[in-house]
């Protein structure tokens, strides 16, 4: 049997333990980058807080003067890299600051509003982003401070980029180990299965490899060999049960039998009713003797005990040559007995142990079909099953007579008068079964329509 | 002819014993395989009759120990067990037929004479010929008194069947087996009706019919005696 690696269970497990990895890593990284993001705002946030404070400090103590001229210092070679100063007044004019136009469109709503700025360093042009705040002095003077969050843009960025590579790596390497070991799984699970579907298909002594790692799949494998020696044991012992059976009774009805034969055979002859009663008990051992092997058959069939060395049987051969032998039957008593079949209908079987189930389908149609009907035997083949169709349009058997029929012993509709030993469908049932196969019953809408699926 | 039979049973042996001499053969009877093996090696039978479950040494022991010594007597398998694969192990240890008890003194008969004829004087025979009835294996044409037959395929096998073994009795089991290898008996009237058939073809309308039914036992193909 061949595993479908995509409806594993490990397949399954690892497609959810991929996700969790991916979701594990996203977080993690996600969070380390909102988190140092804030962490490098709030840095920057804090230095202009404090510059706001002590311009506004300045300015309470000088006025505008002496705020222009920190301003100007603080520009000059003192002041830290990338900051953005500008005193304006409310009409937006600036007053002093390095920066020449008021970059927003009026006052601006956030408290942290971020702007663009051009500057001009030697040889290029570039654009800068800048977070800054503005604070409304007492006489209604602007006040602007602001730093250049370029840098920190870029590491932002790089953050991010490596943060998607890292999700997407640690995915791709998750799937790949997830597939590895589904595959790996799905290869000793399949052995497993493997080798018990050739158990089952009749190779007894197979056992599960047990790869000597003493891992959980060489403890399975050990314990399921346990459990097949065992049933190989009980199968033997059923199977010597039943010989002895066999014979147990088989040796006295032969003695029987032969006393009888003696009998009959004595010279000078058993008057004629002794000899027509002798005669009449000799069948009656036959008939005992017949049903005795059939359940004895029966029995073998359904201890579970696999079929001995079968062979390759072309099934629609089979029913052709059984159909041809009872032909002339049918003609006796006016029945039409056709066979239609496909070719390549061939199964691994016992010969012998099929047509005896074609006979017994076939003798039970000619039963109890009445005069002028008809008995068709069909062998196709559907996907990996053959089918082997039986129908007559004769009385048929009730819908719910059908599972009984099948029993042991059961007579049912028109066989309950009948002398048959009530064990033939029995037998036909357990020779599906013992080929892996199944018997269904069925109305032909008249008549019944028996079915024997069998696997290719 | 001369039998050996191998049989612990002793009831059914004596009857077995008394049975075959009453139909006229000279019979030596085994008690174990053992002294079995040792008298199918001794002696020269036409025929070894054994149980296939025996003291000391089992019924495919003794084929096998008669076998490696190079005897090539015939050899018939009685057995209690009658599964088909029983059969076969039976046959492929070098049985040359098989008899699963209990069976009809009638069949066990029949069965030793077959082995007894199993090698005809000519086995490649284009032609067979038994009185009027002419059988061109070649053709498959047959002709009684001159007059072609209209048989159909089977009815030729059967035929067939019958002619090779001309004036020997056939059971209904050895035709089931021999013409259409079923090891099993069906219910009904099966071999009945084709030998009906085939008389119907073959002895319609002469006044000195060629197959016979033996009460029974089964059928036989020869002139009428």
């Amino acid at each position: 049997m061949r595993l479908d690696l995509f409806n594993t269970t490990a397949f399954r497990l690892s497609v959810g333990y991929t996700l969790l990895v991916t979701l594990a890593v996203g977080v993690t990284l996600g969070s380390a980058y909102f988190l140092t993001e804030s962490l490098i705002t709030d840095e920057v946030d804090l230095i202009i807080d404090t510059e706001l404070n002590s311009l506004e400090e300045k300015y309470a103590r000088s006025g505008v003067p002496g705020v222009t001229d920190e301003i100007n210092l603080r520009i000059d070679s003192w002041g830290r890299i990338g900051a953005v100063y500008m005193l304006a007044d409310p009409s937006f004019e600036r007053i002093a600051g390095n920066v020449t136009d008021w970059p927003f469109d009026g006052m601006p709503s956030e408290r942290w509003p971020e702007f663009e700025i051009g500057t001009i360093e030697p040889g290029r042009r570039s654009v800068h982003p800048v977070r800054a705040a503005v604070r409304t002095l007492p006489d209604g003077d602007l006040l602007l401070v602001g730093t250049d969050i370029s840098q920190g843009r870029r590491f932002a960025d790089k953050f991010r980029f490596a943060t998607l590579w890292g999700i997407g790596l640690s995915t791709l390497v998750a799937a790949l180990a997830g597939f590895w070991f589904s595959y790996r799984l799905a290869r000793r699970v399949g052995e497993v299965a493997n080798t018990c579907q050739r158990i089952m298909a009749g190779d007894a002594g197979r056992r599960l490899p047990v790869a000597g790692t003493r891992d959980e799949f060489d403890s399975l494998a050990v314990s399921v060999n346990r459990v097949l020696d065992r049933l190989e044991e009980q199968a033997g012992t059923l199977r010597a049960t039943f010989d002895s059976a066999a014979h147990d009774l088989r040796a006295p009805l032969h003695r029987l039998r032969t006393r009888m034969d003696a009998l009959l055979m004595r010279s000078p002859p058993l008057e004629p009713p002794v000899y027509e009663s002798v005669d009449a008990a000799l069948r009656e051992v036959d008939h005992v003797q017949r049903t005795l092997a059939t359940l004895l058959q029966i029995a073998l069939a359904e201890s579970g005990a696999p079929l001995s060395a079968p062979a390759a049987v072309d099934l629609g051969e089979l029913a052709e040559e059984l159909v041809d032998l009872f032909e002339p039957v049918a003609g006796a008593k006016g029945l039409a007995l056709e066979c239609h079949r496909e070719a390549g209908a061939i199964v691994q079987g016992n010969r012998q142990l099929l047509a005896q189930l074609l006979t017994n389908l076939i003798e039970n149609a000619l039963k109890y079909v009445p005069r002028g009907g008809r008995v068709e035997v069909s062998v196709r083949r559907a996907g990996a099953q053959v089918q082997l169709i039986v129908s007559d349009n004769g009385p048929g058997i009730a819908a719910d007579d059908r599972a009984r029929a099948v029993q042991p012993f059961v007579r049912v509709g028109a066989a309950a008068k009948d002398e048959g030993s009530g064990l033939g469908l029995s037998l036909v049932a357990a020779i599906a079964r013992l080929h892996r196969g199944s018997l269904q019953l069925a109305s032909n809408d008249p008549g019944l329509k028996v079915t024997v699926q069998l696997p290719l | 002819m001369h039998a050996l039979l191998i049989e612990d049973d002793s009831e059914a042996a004596r009857f077995l014993v008394k049975g075959l001499r009453e139909s006229g053969h000279t019979v030596e009877h085994a008690a174990d395989g053992r002294v079995g093996l040792a008298q199918a090696v001794s002696g020269p039978f036409d025929i070894v009759i054994t149980d296939r479950m025996l003291p000391h040494l089992d019924g495919l022991a003794v084929i096998e120990g008669m076998r490696a010594k190079g005897i090539a007597t015939p050899v018939l398998v009685l057995s209690a067990l009658g599964s088909v694969d029983d059969r076969i192990k039976g046959l492929k240890a070098g049985g040359d037929d098989y008899l699963t008890k209990p069976f009809a003194f009638a069949e066990l008969l029949a069965r030793i004479e077959a082995l007894l004829r199993r090698h005809p004087s000519a086995p490649h025979a284009t032609r067979l010929k038994v009185e009027d009835l002419e059988f061109d294996l070649l053709t498959r044409r047959v002709t009684r008194a001159g007059q072609e037959l209209q048989l159909t395929a089977r009815e030729l096998k059967l035929l067939e069947y019958l002619m090779r073994r001309a004036g020997q009795v056939v059971t209904r089991t050895m035709l089931l087996e021999g013409v259409w290898d079923l090891h099993f008996d069906p219910q009904s009237n099966l071999i009945d009706v084709h030998i009906s058939r085939l008389r119907q073809a073959v002895d319609r309308g002469t006044d000195h019919p060629l197959i016979h039914t033996v009460r029974g036992t089964g059928y036989v193909l020869r002139r009428e005696s």
